[in-house]
């Protein structure tokens, strides 16, 4: 089998990068696909966290690439599925510890056994990055209706755009408030997605749940009331195929709306 | 005092929102406007340095051929879907005439065989540079913007650059109606 190997990145840090990765593989698992979560962080590990997997790690990715074991035996099990594994990253160690190449063919080995690799790519755009991206073939791009965080995510874009073996990259915009989006103070949905000129693969809205799933260290997909688990269980289905809506969390219609939205499509000027 | 400013604000909030509805403090607009600007110039290179340069470099050759407000002259881009366009806004106050525009090339032939090695300079021999060199030695004699443009990453495929209208384009109006044309410069880049 081949499984496909997907890079969740964003550019700027603390937009949900790891949340987003244990979901999607979390829900993915759920389905019944094999799926590896990969967590090429290096030194500021957190996808074992949010997975409630810390104590169980024995080997990391470092000691992988280093020969001390074999991939096998650094995969990690989740507690409750065993469909779903972990590859962790070290936490002693720095990004420079690992290379494009190297990451390449981990991820070449695990897509031959398993249907999805997920790879959670550290924030910026230096080598963490470039190792995280070297071996996927998609990618999804977190980022927030916030300016700052859709700049990184337009360059992390760009960046994608000149790697070749990246053939699809998707928007996943999270930490979405439609309360503030009623009264535009926060940028819509569509906003974003004119600006950055991607498809939309999922729409995360802000939900506390996140926190306390966080601290209980169980994925927020597994409490089927949270609105934030429905909206990932979607995505996952999204990368699966399906035709799922997204969840309507109004956005302004009316005659104000469409006033102000003349507004928002003023001209740039230099 | 914090204490009476928020309890003013809350108190103000409430009555503002009954007389117009769903307003807030629209800050949205200003921060799409805001990310655009940023985008455009993150995208394309264009630093507000080399938008000046770009600038005066216009003027310099649109002068020898009108005579024109300066001052005035502005730059815009403007951006729909996948079509970027470069805007270019200058108020007219006359074409010159044939004995002018002669005048104004002789001149510059002149500046040009004076001070040949000086190649840094993108305005000599504009004519026959824009006529007889392909574009490839034209991008070559701005090295500035070639040595950015190192640094960043290549145009993304999907941002197919096509022709705009200068459809919808206003200008701005106030200070420049009368004999005010507009010079629109389309970015055909693929």
């Amino acid at each position: 089998m081949t499984g496909r190997v997907i890079v969740i990145t964003s550019g700027k840090g603390g937009v949900g990068k790891t949340t987003t990765s244990a979901n999607i593989g979390t829900a993915l698992a759920k389905e019944g696909y094999k799926v590896v979560l990969i967590d090429t962080d290096l030194g500021l590990r957190n996808l074992d966290l949010l997975l409630g997997l810390e104590n169980r790690i024995v080997y990391t990715i470092v000691d992988v690439i280093e020969e001390r074991c074999k991939l096998k035996q650094a995969l990690v099990k989740d507690k409750k599925n065993p469909n779903l594994q972990l590859l962790a990253a070290a936490q002693t160690r720095d990004k420079s510890a690992v290379n494009a190449e190297q990451l390449r063919e981990i991820c070449e080995q695990l897509k031959e056994k398993n249907d999805f690799v997920l790879v959670d790519c550290p924030a910026g755009i230096e080598q963490g990055f470039q190792n995280a991206v070297a071996g996927a073939s998609e990618a999804i791009v977190v980022t927030t209706p916030e300016m700052s965080a859709i700049r990184d995510a337009d360059r992390i874009i760009g960046l994608l755009a000149t790697k070749e073996e990246i053939t699809s990259y998707k928007l996943l915009l999270n930490r979405v408030r439609p309360n503030l989006i009623k009264t535009n103070e926060m940028m819509s949905v569509d906003d974003v997605v004119e600006i950055l000129e991607i498809p939309l693969v999922g729409i995360i809205p802000e939900d506390t749940g996140i926190i306390t799933s966080t601290n209980k260290g169980e994925p927020i997909v597994n409490d089927e009331d949270a609105l934030a688990g429905k909206a990932y269980r979607n995505v996952a289905q999204r990368i699966l195929g399906e035709e799922v809506p997204f969840l309507d969390l109004d956005e302004p219609k009316g005659f104000m709306a469409k006033i102000k939205n003349v507004f928002s499509k003023l001209k740039v000027k230099v | 005092m914090g204490l009476f400013t928020d309890l003013y604000n809350t108190v103000a909030k409430f009555f503002r929102q009954s007389d117009e509805p769903v307003i807030g403090d629209a800050s949205k607009a200003v921060a799409t406007n805001r990310l655009k600007l940023v985008l455009m110039q993150d995208r394309t290179n264009l630093t507000p340095r080399v938008l000046e340069q770009m600038r005066s470099e216009l003027v310099d050759l649109l002068s020898k051929y009108l005579e024109m407000d300066k001052e005035l002259l502005e730059l815009n881009f403007e951006q729909e879907g996948d079509q970027v366009a470069l805007m270019l806004s200058i108020p007219v106050i006359r074409a010159k005439d044939e004995e002018e525009i002669e005048k104004a090339l002789n001149a510059e032939n002149k500046n040009t065989e004076e001070d040949i090695c000086d190649d840094e300079d993108f305005e000599e021999d504009e004519v026959d540079e824009f006529e007889s060199k392909n574009s490839e030695e034209i991008e070559n004699s701005s090295e500035e913007q070639i040595e950015n443009s190192e640094e960043k990453p290549k145009p993304r495929k999907r941002r197919t650059k096509k022709v705009s209208t200068p459809e919808g384009f206003e200008g701005n109006s106030e200070h420049h109606e009368e004999n005010h044309q507009e010079v629109v410069i389309e970015n055909n880049e693929g």
